[in-house]
């Protein structure tokens, strides 16, 4: 098996995750890199991508790992066929499917657009309540790890997984909060539990 | 040089919050690559969805013709409506996919025009890109040229106040070589839409005037000019795209098709297709598994589809299925998708996925089957079944018409027999599912450049009679019947044989509100009641038979077919005669100089 981190970005980043799938599958064909098949009924190549990212989010951070008997230089070949923005920029191989889907429990962001705040008395609050995209009312506090900015840039750390925290409901909180208004949202890195490949 | 372009991240916030933004953003994978500085940019414009448009070949053949000759070309679909008004309102203009230029700043900007429901999208699309809908309004301003082409400009008319330039018929080269001339005459001048005219498959509208008599009919064509279809001789050699776009969302087909052949033999009567993309013309055996080859190695698809009016009909077919499998890496499989019952060999139909067959009798009784040319015999339809079903098929989908040309209510009934002689096949041997029958019944339009031309388009009441009478005929166990609505068809009807005074209908549509009339949920039927109420057109003038004397919207177009031809064949229909197909022996419709049916090649 093979292990990758590649981005989504170039306008890859509106790609969504069953699409993406689907132009992982075809580069991997394009690149006559061969793919295991599931055994089941309905089969279907055993690529396993983590989490998906929200549409429109960049990302230099998305992991991915592929059931093959290929060995080579595989992240040269793929990036030779892969769409724009999709790269693959670290690769190993690994014994067995990483789960990343299960294993990244946090992500890091930046972006761009937040003016500056008081970050350490919105991290010594409770609870912070906002409505989420599906109308429901949800606490975000626990989701936030860290924050912290740099330079004109605000990084921070969010609950991946079961609780996952979209970076860009977190810059609406806020920007409805300090105003200014998030641009370049970008996942940075991912962090996961295991470490067989990083 | 002006060169604007539009900035993904400029337009982050509309991208974020639409549907399916990938729609919006190119960079496909094998996405198209034009020159730079190039003397000339073409905008080969889809009035419809993206994964629509990138389903299509002829529009990847248009714009290939032209990289071919050193120029630029570019796509651009219609955006669905959030995508659209968003832009409208943030005063973003339409932009091209992959060089993200406004539309405006092309040099021709060709819309391909593959139903009549399009035809608002074509305005809607035009105002998206800040562009003056009228010719007339766009008189000395700097914009692109306007064209049109694909299978309804055969009869153009009521769109030629919108538009420049007409391309009728095969698109791999009239449409750069007007490209040329622009370049060579410095700009759309007069001396420049002059000598377009005289090239085969160009139509320009502004040098044709239509005289009507006191009834409202057409009395004469006033042009010194005869707009001719366009037939390109050597399929074989031409204009091909060997790498294609791999959309960034799935497509409608979502798969690499090759062209085995255009044209159809059969001249189904009601069918405008098997007439305007006549002589039949094939692709050698080895072309097409060189295309498919280069496709499947520069998509990463794992299907090919081997596209044509009646792919069964390709007398290579054998030899071509093995070509492919044996060139093909493994794991590619193979789509038919238009296979004539009387030429479905179970052998064909293994590589498909074995969920349902599609058939198309167009008609239930062999009576009406005769009327239609539709060459085909119940048993050939049984037979058909049958062998589906002994290779595993357990759903059929079975395609009729209604209001065709002298059909009855027996007519109608007649297809309850063949749904009952399929389910006793069916139930002959044990299977392991029961059988599922699909009967979709959908609307006879009479169409320019068929026999039927002439005929009239059945009134709502009367279909509404026939759809009925199938509802208390077709109530059984494990069938669904499904019609398609009266009044989309009764539209397309009236598009399909219309004339120029439509032009301020489709205007006034528009303006309305109208776009994307072909999708059921968008569709504003009182919007258009309203728009040919507002312009004093009565629509029913045009789903009117029309005498056989009487000069057609269309009749100044040379197909190369004659017009005595289609009468002979409409006789012929009313006699229940059937022709048969070209290779059988030739009907004589105008085209034997450049058919090679008729001059017995195979």
């Amino acid at each position: 098996m093979i292990a990758f981190r590649y981005t989504k970005t170039d306008g890859a980043e509106y790609i969504s995750h069953l699409d993406l799938l689907r132009h992982i599958y075809r580069t991997l064909r394009r690149a006559g890199i061969p793919v295991n098949y599931s055994l089941g009924f309905h089969r279907h190549p055993r690529i396993f991508l983590n989490n998906p990212l929200g549409t429109g989010i960049k990302s230099l951070a998305e992991y991915a790992t592929l059931d093959t008997p290929f060995e080579g230089e595989f992240g040269e070949l793929f990036n030779a066929h892969s769409p724009e923005g999709i790269r693959c920029v670290r690769w190993g191989y690994v014994k067995d499917n990483q789960n990343y889907a299960n294993s990244i429990v946090k992500c890091t962001y930046r972006a761009r657009g937040i003016p500056p705040f008081d970050i350490g008395e919105l991290l010594r609050r409770e609870s912070i309540v906002i409505t989420d995209t599906r109308g429901r009312e949800v606490d975000i506090r626990p989701r936030i790890y860290a924050v912290e900015r740099q330079g004109d840039e605000l990084q921070f750390t969010l609950g991946c997984g079961e609780d996952n925290l979209r970076p860009d409901l977190f810059c609406a909180y806020l920007y409805s909060v300090y105003g200014g208004e998030a641009a370049d949202i970008i996942k940075i890195n991912s962090i996961m539990s295991g470490d067989q490949f990083r | 040089m002006k060169y604007m372009t539009i900035n993904l991240d400029d337009i982050k916030n509309i991208l974020s919050r639409v549907e399916k933004p990938a729609r919006y953003t190119g960079g496909e994978y094998g996405g198209i690559k034009s020159p730079e500085n190039a003397p000339f940019y073409f905008c080969m414009a889809f009035p419809d969805l993206y994964e629509v448009g990138m389903s299509n070949l002829g529009i990847k053949i248009v714009a290939e013709s032209f990289l071919r000759r050193g120029y630029g070309a570019d796509y651009c679909f219609a955006p669905y409506t959030d995508f659209g008004d968003a832009i409208k309102e943030a005063g973003v203009p339409l932009y091209s996919l992959s060089l993200k230029k406004p539309l405006k700043e092309f040099d021709m900007i060709g819309f391909s025009v593959q139903f009549e429901l399009c035809y608002t999208n074509i305005l809607y699309m035009l105002d998206l890109a800040g562009i003056p809908l009228r010719r007339a309004d766009r008189a000395g301003g700097a914009f692109p040229l306007i064209a049109i082409g694909g299978p309804c400009t055969v009869n153009p008319e009521p769109l030629a106040d919108f538009v420049d330039l007409v391309f009728i018929g095969d698109g791999e080269s009239a449409d750069a070589d007007v490209a040329a001339l622009y370049v060579e005459c410095g700009g759309a001048t007069e001396e420049f839409f002059r000598r377009a005219a005289e090239i085969d498959g160009v139509y320009v509208p502004a040098l044709m005037d239509v005289k009507y008599d006191k009834e409202g009919r057409i009395c004469s064509f006033e042009s010194d000019f005869t707009p001719r279809r366009a037939v390109i001789g050597d399929l074989d050699g031409a204009v091909f795209p060997e790498t294609q776009p791999v959309p960034n969302c799935e497509s409608v087909f979502d798969r690499s098709i090759i062209e085995v052949m255009r044209g159809c033999y059969r001249g189904c009567r009601f069918c405008q297709a098997g007439f305007i993309y006549r002589p039949v013309r094939q692709r050698s055996v080895e072309t097409l598994t060189k295309q498919a080859c280069s496709l499947i190695a520069s998509t990463g698809y794992d299907e090919v589809s081997l596209n044509s009016l009646s792919t069964g009909d390709y007398p290579r077919l054998r030899e071509l299925i093995g070509s492919l499998k044996a060139s093909l890496p493994c794991g590619v499989t193979l789509a038919l998708p238009s296979l004539r019952v009387d030429s479905f060999d179970s052998d064909f139909a293994q590589d498909a996925r074995k969920i349902s067959l599609t058939f198309a009798p167009e008609a239930g009784s062999q009576r009406l089957r005769d009327v239609i040319n539709k060459d085909i015999t119940e048993d050939e339809i049984l037979s058909a079944a049958e062998s589906a079903f002994d290779i595993g098929y357990s759903a059929v989908k079975l395609y009729f018409m209604l209001g065709l040309p002298t059909e009855t209510d027996d007519d109608l009934r007649a297809i309850r027999r063949i749904v009952d002689l399929i389910k006793s096949a069916y139930g002959r041997k044990p299977r392991a599912k029961s059988l599922r029958v699909s009967v979709s019944v959908s609307t006879f339009i009479p169409k320019p450049f068929t026999p039927f031309q002439w005929e009239r388009q059945a009134s709502g009441d009367e279909v509404e009679a026939k759809q009925r009478v199938l509802r208390d005929c077709l109530y059984v166990k494990g069938v669904t019947l499904s019609w398609s609505d009266y009044f989309t068809s009764r539209l397309e009807g009236v598009f399909a044989r219309g004339d120029r005074k439509l032009s301020r209908v489709l205007e006034r549509a528009y303006a309305l509100g109208c776009r994307f009339d072909g999708w059921n949920r968008e569709l504003k039927k009182e919007a258009w009641a309203q728009a040919f109420e507002d312009c004093g057109v009565n629509p029913d003038i045009y789903t009117r038979e029309r005498g056989e004397d009487e000069l057609l919207p269309w009749d100044f177009i040379d197909t190369g077919m004659k017009k005595s031809f289609f009468a002979r064949e409409r006789h012929r229909a009313y006699e229940g005669r059937v022709t048969g197909s070209c290779r059988r022996a030739c009907a004589g419709c105008g085209l034997q100089d450049i058919c090679p049916a008729a001059k017995g090649e195979r």
